[in-house]
């Protein structure tokens, strides 16, 4: 089943008078399930992809479907919902809520969803445990180490379960046997969902079912699907 | 998310210092202007208690005793029905006078008017009335009939005594004096069934006998000496003048009680819209220092609201978590505000009032007032209330443009903010 689906995407920003095209006629398709990595050199549009499949931002031009759900007839407050309900997202500086444990930045979206304050505890609580961090629950990011971060961040994304995890550059601000460790836990996760991942690193290039590769907006190498 | 608002307020000790200094101060400053504006209310409130809000009308250019030389006219009939008519008059009381020559005295007056009003004595104006202490008071029974009650000035001239009540006393109106002329009607023979006593030497030389009684004997069918208007109010007294010289023009003269309404029309007045003025100064004050601060806050955490909505997070919950922050400030400076207050409130208070509110008020007010104004530094509910009110209003209207622009922002727009 396709999870993802772009259909002739583009995407321009302005910078000064001059319009930049950060995407251009990208058509994409991204099966259920499975790692999905997406490479490419700085400023070729990765980012630009995962914003708009993550319904962070919307296109110039072209159409979005996640989920079955064209992203472009949302209004903004119903693209919240679908963040919610459909996108894990993994950022590279970690983003955690500073002055949250780790424990309750997990929490967080079951929170904005609805779950029961006994519930979103008892499921927090399953999540670190898989991270291997039940024992930091209650320390605060500062507290913890990178890759302690990225792992309840990990955490995090899968707080009401989505069926994608979006991830850029998951390994950026962690040491290498760190990112080794980022690595597995994201290809684990994929085995129950879509992990699309944003990365310089040919290590986790090499673990994706499939790489996207991409150059000046567009994808490159046959890597464009219709 | 409302918690997390809260807890937000400890992330910075250094701002919540300063943002609670800043808030308390303005706090301090409304409940102290609060404070001061409710003395003086509650001084003016006094005065119209403890002030009579009674106005006295007489013919123009005339005392209003029917036997009077020169001083003879009385009001036309018309006169009552007219002040009775004005909407804030309470109560109309109607009087009748003449004089009767007492040698010795000079002469004592006689005055006609409904049993049960005000025994005026009338060279204290509205300000003294008789006791009865013999006998008995007139009652509603002695409409028409010939009885009176007298003071005890005259009633000694008379040679009445306190224990021979009921007496008979004659009134001989065709008596005269330099000032009293005689009016062509029979002698009057009165039962004096009671004698008062005013504690004032000319106020004991009258008579009082009921109004019908005296037209009947000194032949004046209507009209009126004298009507003392009550107002319903002494903020009222200005009103009711203003309408009684409507209603009767030059036909007649009026004394009015303008203390209250001058002490309310310039110095409370003055004294509420300063003090109001400095309220809503504060509040401005309060709520620009919550704008900035909040602006602050929103422009520094952008990336956190930018993670807030990329997560899922509705508007409605980021913008509930920073409003309740904004509040967390409101309250940790008003509790500031409300610890001065209550510690140093009532001196400075003073201090402030001859400082800002002294030089707005009339001269005769600004070195008195001072000391008699109630200025306490207490806290009732309207007080509490005024400051959960503002805390509210404040951090609403402090944080509306922080929550706008928050709102506003695509999660990846917040992001790129910072």
């Amino acid at each position: 089943m396709v999870l993802i689906e772009l259909k002739s995407v583009s995407k321009a920003y302005r910078k000064g008078r001059a319009e930049v095209w950060a995407l251009d006629g990208i058509n994409l398709s991204v099966t259920e399930r499975g790692m999905v990595a997406i490479v490419g050199p700085s400023g070729s549009g990765k980012s630009s992809l995962l914003h708009l499949v993550g319904a962070m931002d919307r296109p110039s031009s072209g159409e979005v479907a996640v989920a079955g759900q064209a992203l472009g007839a949302l209004p903004e407050n119903a693209l919240a919902g679908f963040r919610l309900k459909t996108i894990g997202f993994v950022f590279q500086g970690f983003n955690l809520i500073p002055n949250l444990s780790a424990l309750e930045n997990v929490m967080l979206p079951m929170e904005f969803a609805g779950v029961a304050p006994n519930e979103r505890r008892r499921r927090a609580e399953a999540l670190l445990a898989r991270v291997g961090l039940e024992a930091r629950a209650s320390h605060r990011p500062a507290e913890l180490s990178g890759g302690e971060q990225q792992r309840t961040a990990i955490a995090r994304a899968l707080a009401n379960d989505p069926p994608l995890v979006l991830a850029d550059e998951p390994t950026g601000n962690v040491d290498s046997k760190t990112g080794q460790m980022i690595y597995e836990l994201l290809r684990e996760v994929s085995a129950e969902r879509t992990v699309l991942v944003v990365t310089h690193a040919e290590a986790l290039a090499q673990m994706a079912a499939q790489v996207v590769h991409m150059k000046d907006g567009k994808l490159t190498d046959g890597s464009q699907q219709t | 998310m409302v918690a997390l608002g809260f807890r937000n307020v400890a992330r910075s000790v250094p701002r919540l210092t300063a943002v609670t200094l800043l808030v308390g101060a303005g706090f301090f400053l409304m409940l102290v202007m609060h404070t001061i504006g409710r003395a003086v209310e509650a001084h003016t409130e006094s005065l119209q208690r403890s002030v009579d809000a009674t106005l006295q009308v007489r013919a123009a250019g005339s005392m209003g005793h029917v036997n009077m030389v020169a001083q003879s006219d009385i009001l036309p009939p018309e006169a009552l029905d007219k002040v009775k008519a004005i909407p804030q008059v309470e109560k109309v009381e109607t009087y009748l006078l003449a004089m009767t020559p007492t040698e010795g005295h000079n002469f004592a007056m006689v005055v006609g008017f409904n049993p049960g009003d005000t025994k005026r004595l009338e060279s204290h104006g509205e300000a003294g009335t008789g006791r009865i202490i013999a006998g008995r008071d007139l009652t509603e029974a002695d409409r028409g009939k010939r009885v009176a009650v007298i003071g005890q000035g005259f009633a000694r001239w008379a040679g009445i005594r306190p224990d021979k009540l009921p007496a008979e006393l004659t009134i001989d109106l065709t008596r005269t004096h330099p000032v009293i002329f005689a009016l062509d009607r029979p002698a009057a023979k009165l039962s004096i069934v009671g004698i008062y006593a005013s504690g004032y030497v000319f106020g004991d030389m009258q008579l009082f006998m009921p109004l019908d009684t005296f037209r009947e004997i000194y032949g004046v069918p209507q009209g009126l000496s004298w009507l003392y208007v009550k107002a319903d109010s002494a903020a009222n007294v200005p009103s009711v003048e203003r309408a009684i010289r409507a209603a009767l023009g030059d036909q007649a003269d009026l004394i009015a009680p303008t203390t209250v309404a001058e002490f309310q029309t310039t110095t409370t007045r003055s004294v509420l819209r300063l003090t109001a003025a400095g309220m809503a100064l504060s509040a401005l004050l309060l709520a620009v220092i919550v704008y900035f601060v909040m602006l602050l806050v929103v422009r520094q955490r952008a990336w956190e609201i930018g993670t807030l909505k990329a997560i899922g997070a509705p508007n409605a919950s980021i913008a509930a978590a920073f409003l309740a922050e904004a509040f967390a400030y409101g309250i940790a400076g008003s509790a500031l505000g409300l610890g001065l207050f209550l510690g140093v409130g009532a001196p400075l208070a003073k201090r402030l009032f001859g400082l800002a509110v002294g030089p707005f008020i009339p001269a005769q007010y600004k070195d008195t007032l001072l000391d008699v104004l109630s200025v306490s530094a207490g806290l009732d509910p309207p007080q509490l209330a005024l400051v959960v009110a503002v805390v509210a209003l404040v951090s609403l209207a402090g944080s509306a443009h922080g929550l706008l622009h928050i709102v506003r922002l695509s999660p990846l727009q917040a992001m790129r903010q910072e």
